[in-house]
Order: structure tokens, then C-alpha cells, then sequence
């Protein structure tokens, strides 16, 4: 009984740390699970590696934006509204209108646990807009497309004769 | 001042015949490959008033995705006024359409943002009256381009005026500098803004002349709403049908007493 005891005390000054250890995992110092699961529908593969993109995502756009605004040059490799087409699903899971300050959003999903501001949205769109191009792809690599297809979005009647009526005034 | 705008304005209406002849040679090779578009376009052009959509892809030769805007090129819009039936408005609601502007929410009616407005003249002495639309007339020596304290009012390789509102401080100097009153504030925050036409609160912002269709071959969305009065093109290319045009029936500037060289002409005002 006594030896048991004494053996106990022995192993604490072992147990401790490897106790330390799996708290400190709980307080993993990496980005919570990011929501892929609406840009892998559409490609395996982002336009970049996933690491690359984690940590330099907004160094690509900042240059991307200068070279667009200012030059006129509109390649779609890191272009905002082909991260957003293909990362962001136009609803929710309840069908209403899926905006960045909401969580599900995937920009939002991580900013809000980075604790990063960003005033990218007062101006551009934080939702696909793809019903009046409703096979949409662009070009990942030689034989590789970004899908984005309008299929699984509920569609308003209304927007739709009004998409038609464009396309025969068009014509 | 005055004076070297009036020869800047000299030298682009009569460009001289050196630069611009290897120019011409290799628009006319391209031209000459997309035969079937240069022949309707032939073809269209003799019976005036008779526009179809093949000869405004000639208007705008498409230019690779990667490549940027061509210095060479000045984008200009010809307007008639007389064969504009509803003196302009179709115009003005393609550009709502386009953009996306006009009914900002919580803005004050004199508040609403006003890419393109019709603008009715009347003569005082004869009663004679007609309306015409005013957007930006991307001048060449824009007078926004010159007060914007941080560069973000800026005229693009290719000619066209726009704002660059990721480095607009919203300080509406610009508003002050334009004569045709053609730039707006947006005062209150926007969503579901169009996904080519970002706009959003504290920044200036006005007619672009459709800078995400231009660079994909199209011409901008008013032209395209009035194609029996507006003429788009390339202002440097004395061939482009907007230059042939101007040749032989003139091309107005409003206010062309300020001699800002605009890219927007007026015909019948």
C-alpha cells in the first residue's frame, strides 16, 4: 500500500508535464478549421499552394488590385472576384444571402479568430453573383477549370426573366 | 496654359503622319484578319443610321487579359443629340443597370450618386431646346486628375478618367475641379454592390466609360443602349469609325472654352 503510494509520487513530476502538453494542445496556436468545402466542389487545387495562400493571400490581391485599376491588366489568377466565386457560397445554409460579417463566410471565418480588419467589402461584392452566367468556369491550369456553376442556388423568378429579357435585348 | 491645350487638342485631331503610320499598317493587318467583321462593318457603315452589333466589336479590338490598357489608344464617345429619341435617358438607365448606382438607400434625391444625367438646354433668345447626356468627358488635361491630393483621380494608359478608390481619401476635391459636375460622394455604406463595379462608402466616384467591358472587347453599356446616336472608338486611330465620323461632321466639346481636349464630342448642340 505504502510502496503503491510512494510510487504515485514518483510518477507526478512524469505525469505533469505530459498533462501540460495535451493542455497546450487545446490552445493550438494555428487557424481553426478553415470551410473548404465549397471551393473543393469547384477545384482540387487553390491557385496557389494551401500554405502559400494562408499566409500570403493579401500580398497577391494588394498587387493584383494596382495592376487592374491602374494598368488595366484583368488576369483572373489572383483576382478577388474569382476568390470569392469559388471560396463563397451565394446563401446560407437556410437560403438567405451570405455577407462577410456573417461566420460562415469564409473570409470572415478566419479574419474574426486573426482579429484582422479588412475594408475590402465596403466596395466589392462578398457574394458570387453568377446567375446571369449560370456555366461559369475560368482557367486553373492546361486542363484544369475553376467551376462555378449557379445550380444549387435558389432562383428568384423575377431575376430570371430579367437575365432573359437582357439577353434577347442583346441580340 | 490655353495655349499648349489648344495644340494638344490640334495634334490629336490631325496626328502626325510618322508615329502613326506603322500604327495604322498593323491595325489594318488585324483588321484584315477578322475579314467577316470588316466587311459587315463596311457594309453597315454606307447606310447611315443602320448600326448593327458586328461593327461595334470593330470599335473595340479585344486585348489580352494579361496585357495592359494600350498607350496608343485614346477612348473617345461621339454623341448625336438629334438621333438620341429620348434625349439621353436610356442611356443613363443602361449605366444604373450597369453599375449599379441610383438608388442608394439612406441618400438624400440631390445626394444620389449621378454617373450620367440629362442636361436640357434651352436658347434664351430663340426657345430652341434639347437634351443631352453628361458624364465624365475624360479630358485630356483632366482637372481632377490634377487637384487629387494622393493620385487616386488618375487617367489611364489609353485615355480614360477613373477613379482609383483604394487610395480615394474621400476629400471630394475632385468634385470641386470637374466643370460638368460629374463625379459623386457615396455618403452610406452600400452591399451587394456588382461584382465588376465595386463602390462604396467615403470615395468619389463617376462614369469609368465602362473600363471591365472596354478591356474585354465591348463597348461601354451606354453606348450599346443608344447604337443609333453613340459612337465609341479609338480617337487616335484616324481609320476607327468614331474618327471618321468626326472628320467629316465635326465633334463639339462642352465647354470647350476650357480646353481640356475632352473624349466625350457632341454632335447638334
Amino acid at each position: 500500500m505504502m510502496f503503491s503510494k510512494i510510487k504515485s509520487m514518483l510518477l507526478l513530476p512524469l505525469m505533469l508535464p505530459m498533462l501540460l502538453v495535451a493542455f497546450l494542445a487545446g490552445c493550438d496556436a494555428s487557424p481553426p478549421e478553415i470551410n473548404l468545402a465549397t471551393a473543393k466542389e469547384k477545384a482540387e487545387q487553390c491557385v496557389e499552394p494551401t500554405e502559400d495562400m494562408r499566409r500570403n493571400h493579401m500580398v497577391y490581391l494588394n498587387e493584383h488590385r494596382d495592376e487592374t485599376v491602374i494598368a488595366g491588366i484583368r488576369t483572373k489568377k489572383h483576382s478577388l472576384n474569382e476568390c470569392i466565386n469559388c471560396h463563397v457560397s451565394a446563401t446560407k445554409a437556410d437560403g438567405e444571402a451570405l455577407h462577410y460579417p456573417d461566420q460562415e463566410h469564409f473570409c470572415a471565418s478566419c479574419h474574426t479568430y486573426a482579429g484582422v480588419k479588412i475594408d475590402c467589402f465596403q466596395c466589392h461584392a462578398d457574394r458570387p453573383q453568377v446567375l446571369d452566367n449560370s456555366d461559369y468556369k475560368h482557367k486553373l491550369s492546361a486542363n484544369s477549370y475553376h467551376e462555378m456553376s449557379a445550380k444549387k442556388q435558389p432562383l428568384n423568378m423575377a431575376d430570371m426573366l430579367l437575365v432573359t429579357g437582357d439577353k434577347g435585348a442583346v441580340q | 496654359m490655353s495655349n499648349s491645350s489648344v495644340n494638344n487638342m490640334s495634334q490629336t485631331a490631325q496626328p502626325s503622319a510618322d508615329g502613326n503610320n506603322q500604327v495604322d499598317a498593323y491595325r489594318r493587318r488585324f483588321m484584315g484578319a477578322i475579314t467577316g467583321t470588316v466587311a459587315a462593318a463596311a457594309a453597315i457603315t454606307l447606310v447611315p443610321g443602320v448600326f448593327l452589333r458586328e461593327v461595334h466589336a470593330a470599335d473595340v479590338t479585344p486585348r489580352p487579359e494579361d496585357q495592359p490598357a494600350d498607350a496608343k489608344i485614346r477612348w473617345g464617345m461621339l454623341i448625336d443629340t438629334r438621333r438620341l429619341t429620348d434625349g439621353g435617358e436610356s442611356m443613363v438607365e443602361a449605366c444604373k443597370k450597369e453599375h449599379g448606382w441610383g438608388n442608394d438607400p439612406k441618400a438624400r434625391p440631390d445626394q444620389q450618386a449621378q454617373w450620367i444625367r440629362t442636361v436640357k438646354v434651352t436658347d434664351k433668345l430663340t426657345k430652341n431646346s434639347f437634351t443631352l447626356p453628361v458624364m465624365c468627358q475624360h479630358c485630356e488635361t483632366a482637372p481632377c486628375v490634377d487637384v487629387c491630393p494622393t493620385g487616386a483621380s488618375m487617367k489611364r494608359a489609353d485615355g480614360i478618367v477613373q477613379v482609383n478608390k483604394h487610395t480615394c481619401i474621400g476629400c471630394r476635391y475632385c468634385m470641386m475641379a470637374c466643370p460638368y459636375k460629374a463625379r459623386s460622394f457615396v455618403h452610406e455604406p452600400l452591399t451587394d454592390q456588382l461584382p465588376h463595379s465595386p463602390r462604396g462608402m467615403g470615395t468619389v466616384e463617376s462614369c469609368n466609360m465602362c473600363v471591365h467591358r472596354v478591356d474585354k472587347g465591348q463597348i461601354p453599356a451606354c453606348a450599346e443602349a443608344a447604337p443609333q446616336a453613340v459612337i465609341f472608338g479609338d480617337l487616335n486611330d484616324p481609320e476607327s469609325r468614331i474618327s471618321r465620323a468626326m472628320k467629316a461632321l465635326g465633334g463639339e466639346q462642352i465647354r470647350g472654352d476650357l480646353g481640356l481636349n475632352t473624349g466625350v464630342r457632341y454632335l447638334n448642340i
